[in-house]
């Protein structure tokens, strides 16, 4: 009501507001100034796990403070989304130079790495299997709770 | 002139990763073959390129290792899923909590338990320990417990392999009732692989499989990092 109040005063001068509006939320959507939020929140976490004796990496400490940041409503997820999709989504790129360092260890060549595959193969077997019978069991006993 | 020699392998060896992963990608969204995944086929084509070029490991990596930089920032990505899916977390912590408990010592016993077995030495055994975790986790728990960060990453990369041959075979197989058992399965067991598996099942298995994948790193490098400080080495 004020706006429009004022706009029929002062005829002459331009309201910069709906402008205004308009430039932050094209910045609060580009994809460029959201990665350089969550870039913002590493350096900063960087920052702090080298200054205290803090017992984790600075991607941990910079998560944590992104969740606090969203459960106080400072930022929402509409302000981080298109970045967080980003990263998250081209993360293989990341660990390409470390999936390279397997040219440093020529040793696994042949049956070595044959017992590598055959941990990784059934120990992932195992994990499947663990996790799976775990979750379902605790699941059917508290449906059977429920129904009682 | 020394400084030009110095950073013209440098800024080649990350265009070069950059490059190949950009154009696998393209082609991968248009043929959506396994073994045409960026993931596997860019590191093989940059290990035929540096032995092609008579370059060493440490001459790529010296050019290319700020990439494994990201992977911090690339965490703190992970709170938006997390943040969006708290209705979950707030309902079923419980479950979920015991499956990623489970989960994590049987990758960790089996994993470094067959590998003694089998003689392997116990850089490597450390190495294999994390490899369910999703790589920066992973990496980070594998810093911490004195393994080799980026061969840990390769184990990770093979374990996701592996979760996607066998995710559809074992679904079939083991007579689950409930979304939640089959989504944490797959995402304890193979991370982000299996977390794409889990979105082939349903929806809602594809959304518990991200969500365990994120708490299960959480949760593993919460106990790595907490093991480092009490032992001292920090």
């Amino acid at each position: 009501m004020t706006a429009v109040a004022n706009r029929s005063q002062r005829p002459l001068s331009i309201d910069l507001r709906p402008a205004m509006l308009v430039a932050r939320r094209r910045i609060r959507q580009s994809r460029i100034a959201q990665i350089c939020l969550i870039l913002a929140l590493w350096w900063a976490s960087a920052g702090v796990v080298r200054l205290l004796p803090l017992p984790m990496p600075s991607g941990m400490l910079g998560l944590a403070l992104a969740l606090i940041l969203l459960a106080t409503r400072r930022i929402s997820l509409f302000t981080l989304r298109r970045g967080t999709e980003w990263f998250v989504g081209d993360m293989m790129l990341f660990f390409v130079p470390a999936v390279v360092s397997i040219l440093d260890h020529p040793e696994f060549i042949g049956r070595p790495g044959l017992e590598l595959l055959a941990v990784i193969v059934l120990s992932t077997l195992a994990v499947m299997i663990m996790t799976a019978l775990t979750v379902e069991v605790i699941y059917l006993w508290r449906l059977r709770l429920e129904r009682n | 002139m020394n400084a030009i020699n110095a950073i013209v392998p440098s800024l080649s060896w990350s265009f070069a990763t950059i490059g190949i992963y950009w154009v696998s990608k393209q082609i991968y969204r248009r043929r959506r073959r396994i073994w045409l995944m960026p993931i596997a086929i860019t590191p093989l084509i940059l290990i035929v390129l540096i032995l092609c070029l008579h370059e060493t490991y440490q001459g790529y990596i010296g050019g290319a290792g700020w990439l494994v930089g990201l992977l911090a920032p690339a965490t703190i990505a992970f709170a938006a899923p997390l943040y969006e899916r708290r209705a979950i977390i707030r309902k079923q912590w419980p479950i979920l909590l015991a499956g990623m408990i489970v989960g994590s010592l049987t990758a960790i016993s089996t994993s470094y338990g067959l590998a003694w077995l089998l003689g392997i030495e116990p850089a490597v055994r450390l190495s294999l320990a994390p490899r369910s975790l999703s790589t920066p986790f992973a990496m980070a728990v594998s810093d911490a417990i004195g393994g080799i960060p980026s061969l840990t990453a390769f184990f990770v990369l093979v374990t996701g392999f592996t979760g996607t041959f066998l995710g559809d075979a074992m679904m079939s197989w083991l007579p689950l009732r409930s979304a939640l058992a089959r989504g944490a399965a797959l995402g304890m067991s193979a991370h982000a692989a299996g977390t794409a598996k889990a979105y082939e099942l349903g929806f809602e298995e594809g959304t518990i499989a991200g969500l365990v994948m994120i708490l299960s790193g959480l949760l593993n490098v919460a106990v790595a990092s907490l093991l480092r400080m009490s032992s001292g080495q920090f």
